[in-house]
């Protein structure tokens, strides 16, 4: 993949490296999020804050409730309890769509059209001018698979392709389950670098990952999620007093120690 | 800005229509059962004309609706039944299978929009199937062979409605099963439910025979007669529209299941509300060119004028070919015909080799007012005989009106074969190359 324009990243994100997200209003309020499937609890009353503005991380091991939680958040699966509260107002799943979108992990739309078709299709639907898909289509390394099908693209690339679907969403808000999933390393960093980028012209986005150290490098706070419970929420910083750890620990020592 | 929107939701299920093979091979099936059909009924047609020195038929007998018409677009019926349902059940379902159903629902447009735009492909990929039978029918005239415009039409229109309750069967068995293959199994299940309530209704009659009216083999019989009933469309219509409006409100998944069982049980109960009284509309249109839905005109003058409710009392079972003629040959007109027509099955068994017969069976009773008179006839001009002595009229003067006067055609069609068994199979071939083609130079030219 190339980039037009790598921006390096720091090994760790810290708070400050933008301007100051951790400080601005609360955009979007998550408060006791259940979600029951028979006798199972995949997530229990799950309560945490989406910042204008931020990078924010939902870390947790497979099996934790991480797609679940996003799916009730986004409202594309009804959550058995809780409410989701933008700007305080509480909101039904269906209007949801007005302030986030969400891209799912693992789907496989559309196989059969290709490339460039699929992203002037999302660019049309959402209304994107087509310059910021041109922009997007070079930044994500996608100009030469513009004529390729999707069912034949790599995990990888599929991977961007969907980025890039998300990117051309006009929502204040942007959730993107596993975005780093089926990326190498160069292009992990890439990728991160162009979701630096979109987050500093303003666009809120929530990143479900798995990868803690991927999630401590782009991320501006966390939502620990094990077993379905938040088990912490903070930048890393707030993560490691709360765990009481020095602040040379890991991210996953942190989560460690917390769930 | 909307409309920018729906084009683009039109032209990716257009785009997805035309990547489906169920798609591809059902022209390709269409093409050669309409020419095969087509075929055959040119050759009856030829013979029943005279054609090869044998005797040729009474031209009033020969008439092009059923002749060519009927039998040549009878192959979008097996279609509809046993190809487009999976077209449709692969477009819906794939929505789910793909996952692509989150994307959706997170559209700009509402999610009925998304599914307008289904239903709109769905239709334009049923009316382009249908150029076969257009090319059949070209083929026809181009031959020297008649066509009635009215009657012609309305078998179409009884085709684009059998392709509506498909896509409603189809959309609905696709949004409520868990995967394609069961979907297609429900849609099986459906259409051979609705045959085995023909072949029910056909041996009971009574509620069972009024469901059955508006099976989609029943209901394009209808057409298919030359007969343009309001109940029948606003049915079919009904029909169709109700399985995507059922799978829309089952398809939004953000909503909890409880709330979208309650939606669905509100469309099917709405639904069945909608046919039970668009059942109780009585107008249609005899638009044959024969006019084998009618009395003749001077019967229909005089009968309208009769106010008084017309009570038939019929002691015939449902299974009895007599009922079969007296429904089709009097009791129909006279429900086209006569302002109130009240019509009791009152036949208590059925006329089984071992069961004792009703001391009335084969009666059928008229009344008007309160005066009563049987017969057992079942041609209408005895009928109509009755029903005059009846309100104490005579009979109208015998119609002057010219008779049909049939259109025998001996006309061999030797281009058929190559038209619908090489070209038309290379041009769907060639269409779908075309369609497969990328837009520019192959992927990684790198």
């Amino acid at each position: 993949m190339s980039v037009s324009a790598p921006t390096p990243l720091p090994e760790s994100r810290e708070p400050d490296s933008r301007s100051s997200p951790t400080s601005s209003s609360v955009d979007v309020r998550v408060e006791g999020l259940s979600k029951r499937y028979g006798a199972f609890w995949a997530l229990r009353d799950a309560s945490f804050d989406i910042r204008s503005g931020e990078i924010l991380g939902l870390i947790g091991p497979n099996g934790s409730g991480k797609t679940t939680l996003f799916r009730c958040v986004a409202g594309v699966a009804p959550a058995t309890s809780g409410v989701v509260r933008h700007r305080e107002a509480p909101i039904a799943g269906k209007h949801r769509k007005h302030f986030l979108y969400f891209v799912p992990d693992g789907i496989r739309p559309w196989p059969d059209q290709t490339v460039d078709w699929v992203l002037r299709f999302a660019a049309g639907l959402h209304g994107a001018p087509a310059k910021a898909r041109d922009e997007i289509i070079a930044s994500l390394g996608l100009s030469s698979l513009l004529a390729a099908r999707l069912r034949e693209l790599s995990k990888g690339e599929h991977r961007r392709v969907m980025l890039s679907i998300g990117l051309l969403t006009p929502q204040p808000l942007l959730m993107l389950d596993e975005p780093f999933d089926g990326l190498d390393l160069r292009q992990t960093r890439d990728v991160m670098s162009v979701l630096t980028t979109h987050a500093r012209s303003g666009r809120t986005l929530f990143l479900s990952i798995h990868q803690l150290g991927d999630a401590a490098r782009i991320c501006d706070r966390l939502v620990l999620l094990s077993d379905g419970r938040v088990a912490g929420e903070g930048t890393l910083d707030e993560l490691r007093g709360r765990a009481r750890l020095g602040p040379t620990q890991s991210l996953e020592d942190v989560f460690l120690a917390l769930t | 800005m909307s409309a920018h929107r729906t084009r683009w939701l039109l032209e990716k299920e257009l785009r997805e229509l035309a990547a489906s093979r169920s798609y591809w091979l059902l022209l390709l099936v269409v093409g050669a059962l309409v020419g095969h059909q087509f075929m055959t009924a040119t050759s009856i047609y030829a013979e029943a004309s005279g054609a090869g020195g044998g005797p040729a038929a009474l031209s009033q007998g020969l008439s092009p609706l059923e002749g060519i018409v009927v039998p040549t677009f009878g192959a979008y019926d097996i279609a509809a039944t046993l190809l487009f349902p999976f077209v449709v059940i692969r477009l819906i379902a794939n929505e789910k299978q793909t996952g692509v159903l989150a994307l959706t629902l997170q559209s700009p447009l509402p999610f009925s929009a998304t599914m307008m735009a289904k239903l709109v492909a769905l239709l334009a990929a049923w009316l382009l199937a249908g150029l076969a039978g257009a090319v059949a029918l070209l083929a026809w005239r181009g031959a020297g062979g008649h066509l009635y415009g009215p009657e012609t039409v309305t078998v179409l229109l009884g085709h684009l409605l059998r392709g509506l309750l498909t896509i409603g069967v189809g959309a609905a068995a696709a949004a409520l099963a868990t995967s394609a293959a069961s979907a297609a199994i429900v849609a099986l299940t459906v259409i051979l439910g609705t045959w085995a309530l023909d072949y029910v209704a056909a041996a009971r009659g009574g509620v069972i025979a009024s469901v059955a009216a508006y099976t989609p083999s029943a209901a394009l019989r209808v057409f298919e007669h030359g007969e343009l009933r309001v109940a029948t469309v606003l049915i079919l219509a009904t029909l169709g529209i109700g399985g995507i409006v059922a799978a829309t409100v089952w398809l939004r998944e953000g909503e909890p299941v409880s709330r979208r069982v309650r939606d669905v049980l509100i469309v099917l109960v709405t639904v069945v509300a909608l046919c039970t009284v668009f059942a109780r509309v009585r107008q249609s249109r005899d638009v044959s060119e024969d006019r084998r839905n009618s009395f003749p005109r001077g019967d229909e003058v005089a009968l309208r004028s009769i106010d008084a409710p017309l009570h038939v009392t019929v002691y015939l079972a449902a299974e009895d070919p007599r009922l079969a003629d007296l429904e089709r040959g009097v009791l129909a007109k006279l429900r086209r015909t006569m302002r109130e027509v009240d019509v009791t099955y009152a036949a208590r068994g059925r006329s089984g080799l071992f069961e004792r017969p009703d001391q009335h069976y084969g009666e059928i009773w008229y009344q008007l007012g309160d005066r009563r008179e049987m017969t057992r006839s079942t041609t209408d001009e005895i009928v109509l005989e009755t029903i005059y002595r009846l309100a104490g009229r005579a009979a109208p003067p015998a119609d002057t009106a010219p008779p049909y006067p049939g259109y025998p055609l001996a006309a061999g069609m030797r281009a058929a074969p190559w038209i619908f068994f090489v070209a038309w199979p290379l041009c769907v071939i060639l269409a779908w190359w075309v369609g497969r083609r990328r837009p520019v130079s192959r992927r990684r030219a790198a």
